[in-house]
């Protein structure tokens, strides 16, 4: 029980295991959010046929060592609660009804982001049985961020591509 | 081996010339029509049965060919069964090992055979999209983007197992889950909150593996046997480049088979770190949780350092290793893992002090000890079930037979259990890693010059879920065929047990503590 004071009192883990780069990666982003989307941004994160390594980095971006809740991104559990779409993975035939229905339930305005080299072009996958090869194949992508998986870090790079190409958007 | 093709012929009265010995410690047994069903059926009283596979144009027999991988309890070797067919029409032996119902769909699926006798003959990785008479396995297809069903009518979508009676319901969850989860469909039946039956559809993610394997040289399907399962990288390419290597007789140098160690038991215990952190998020205890993701962020960094990959991607090759490690980055693993055990202790005492969580995992999702072997049920699974298996003891590869390794195995089968049969594995693999650094990794070569040969090969390694298991066949230097089985396609059907009579709150955390790979399973 004394532990779970100690741990209460304790400096906050993200404070423990601060990355000084992805830290200002992160105010960066978090500036960028509030300006584009008010305060926060709601994500909801779709696979449509990856290995699962970029669903690991997605879910390690929530951990205490980058927590990134704290700089306004929330991953949501329904698409109806999204402003973003993340989708990963080459779109298998299988998933492809599914991967329609959970787009057209997106509120207007919605975006999505292909994470990996099989959501953004098929990857190694391309031009085989099973699967469309890339996720613009089936719905309208707006930023790809490539890697086999990418980086927590350069997701974060990429959701603040996503940003600065929202402020283009805007303008035009 | 001998020994072994004595037994096997005296026990299963055959004849020693239909016997012959593989690769890789194998044992191929030609079985004809008439003695077929006896063997099985003799079979399903000692042996396990590993997978169910098929071959088109084997070794120039002009047509399929199935093979039923068996393991016996203390055997190394492993025996195939080979069973020519003169049609598209076989026997189905799902009555005897119920986990072949799922390979035979499988084969019906892939090259259109039909089991005759079967019970379930529903398809499996093809869902409704797929047009009816497509079989992607068969050598007549060539590899290239289909035109799929786009007006699916109601009759023609898959039929699930009906549960009717006063007060029975059911609850359909997925394909799309609530969180970043991978995609597979649900289906309970429900009393009340307690669950009566579930069954599980899979196969949303199935991205063509074995087909994609076909064609290419081996060196060009490693990369193949990596994207399996995100996770479970280091233990497919490991498998299958043993496999290769065997066929091509490649020794592969000592400093590689180390390092390879090194891989494979970091990837266990990063593995198992998600798994214990899964199952501490799904009681509602994320400050528990916490600790475990910070260990495991920690073990990524460290594969990054090693191997420039945090997931140990594009290391593992046929012969040894693509590149070697730098001695600066082993001897920094060696420093990070002196301060591990302290504070994996701190975050179990945080989780096993916690009555509620406690209350949660004890008694939860109990795998029954009589379901392991008719399921072929693998790894921490079957541990925790008072079964003692693991494929690092059982069918040693590279250098586990000179490791002490040693069993962990639990009687009650419950959530507790594989909980801390994962947190002792853990420790364990920390203690090789560590031995094997200690002891001075040894200098040398990491990578045997390779010409590959042709022939055919299984190739078993202890993935952090269990047993995996890739069978190749070369024929004139290319990739004819490539069968993999995850050991998460095997325990998928354990969930279906583990979860009857608990509520559907707990589902989640059942599922947690196998933490199955989809994409393992839909290939």
């Amino acid at each position: 029980m004394f532990k779970q004071f100690e741990k209460i009192f304790q400096p906050k883990l993200s404070e423990v295991y601060k990355d000084v780069d992805f830290e200002k990666l992160g105010v960066r982003l978090h500036h960028s959010i509030s300006t584009v989307f008010g305060r926060s941004l709601a994500v909801r994160e779709l696979d449509s046929g990856s290995d699962n390594a970029t669903e690991i980095e997605l879910v390690n971006l929530t951990t205490p060592y980058y927590d990134i809740e704290r700089f306004g991104v929330t991953f949501v559990a329904s698409p109806r609660h999204a402003d973003v779409l993340i989708i990963t993975g080459a779109v298998t035939h299988n998933m492809e009804i599914a991967v329609r229905k959970t787009y057209e339930a997106i509120p207007y305005p919605k975006l999505v982001v292909a994470v990996g080299d099989d959501a953004c072009d098929g990857g190694i996958w391309k031009n085989t049985y099973a699967v469309n090869g890339g996720a613009d194949r089936v719905i309208p992508v707006d930023i790809k961020i490539p890697g086999n998986p990418p980086a927590p870090h350069e997701i974060m790079l990429g959701l603040l591509a996503l940003m600065e190409y929202i402020k283009k958007k805007k303008k035009s | 081996m001998k020994e072994f093709i004595t037994d096997i012929v005296k026990y299963l009265k055959l004849s020693d010339a239909s016997v012959r010995e593989g690769l890789n410690h194998e044992l191929y047994v030609n079985l004809a029509g008439y003695e077929f069903r006896n063997t099985m059926e003799l079979l399903s009283k000692e042996f396990s049965l590993i997978a169910v596979f098929c071959v088109q144009n084997f070794n120039g027999h002009d047509g399929f060919t199935l093979f039923y991988a068996f393991e016996q309890k203390g055997r190394y070797e492993v025996v195939v069964f080979q069973r020519p067919l003169s049609s598209f029409q076989a026997t189905s032996v799902a009555d005897l090992f119920p986990s072949a119902s799922w390979y035979e769909r499988e084969i019906n699926d892939g090259f259109g055979i039909e089991f005759t006798d079967a019970f379930d003959k529903r398809r499996l990785f093809l869902h409704e999209v797929y047009p009816p008479d497509f079989h992607p396995l068969l050598k007549a297809f060539r590899n290239h983007p289909i035109e799929t069903r786009k007006d699916i009518m109601p009759e023609q979508e898959y039929r699930f197992n009906e549960f009717a009676g006063e007060g029975v319901y059911q609850i359909p969850v997925g394909p799309v889950h609530a969180g970043i989860i991978e995609p597979g469909h649900f289906r309970f039946s429900v009393i009340g909150e307690t669950i009566f039956n579930l069954e599980i559809r899979m196969f949303y993610k199935h991205r063509g593996v074995e087909k994609l394997a076909e064609g290419k040289t081996p060196l060009e399907c490693v990369p193949v046997a990596e994207s399996i399962s995100g996770d479970e990288t280091a233990a497919n390419a490991t498998a299958f480049c043993v496999a290769v290597e065997k066929i091509s007789g490649i020794d592969v140098p000592p400093r590689a088979w180390q390092l390879r160690t090194v891989f494979l038991e970091l990837e266990r215990i990063y593995s198992h770190l998600g798994d214990m952190a899964g199952m501490i998020t799904d009681v509602a205890y994320p400050v528990g949780a916490s600790n475990f993701y910070i260990l495991r962020e920690e073990i990524l960094r460290q594969n990054s350092a090693i191997t420039g990959s945090r997931f140990l991607k594009n290391i593992v090759a046929i012969g040894g290793l693509k590149h070697d490690v730098a001695i600066g980055a082993l001897v920094g693993l060696l420093k990070y893992l002196k301060t591990f055990p302290a504070s994996l202790k701190d975050a179990l005492d945080l989780a096993y002090r916690s009555p509620w969580v406690i209350d949660r995992l004890e008694t939860t999702g109990i795998i029954e000890k009589r379901l392991i072997d008719p399921l072929h049920i693998t790894g921490p699974a079957a541990r925790a079930s008072g079964v003692d298996t693991d494929t690092r003891i059982d069918h040693p590869y590279g250098i586990y037979s000179h490791l002490p390794l040693q069993k962990h195995v639990l009687e009650k089968g419950d959530v507790m259990c594989r909980f801390a049969v994962k947190a002792a594995e853990i420790m364990d693999s920390v203690q090789i890693i560590n031995d094997l650094l200690i002891e001075g990794i040894k200098q040398g070569e990491v990578f045997a010059s390779t010409r590959v040969r042709d022939g055919y090969a299984l190739g078993v390694v202890e993935s952090p879920r269990g047993q995996t298991m890739h069978w190749v066949y070369i024929k004139n230097g290319l990739i004819d065929r490539y069968k993999v089985r995850t050991a998460s396609y095997c325990n998928w059907r354990a969930i279906e047990h583990a979860i009857q009579g608990n509520i559907v709150p707990d589902f989640p955390l059942i599922n947690k503590s196998l933490n199955l790979s989809y994409a393992g399973t839909d290939l």
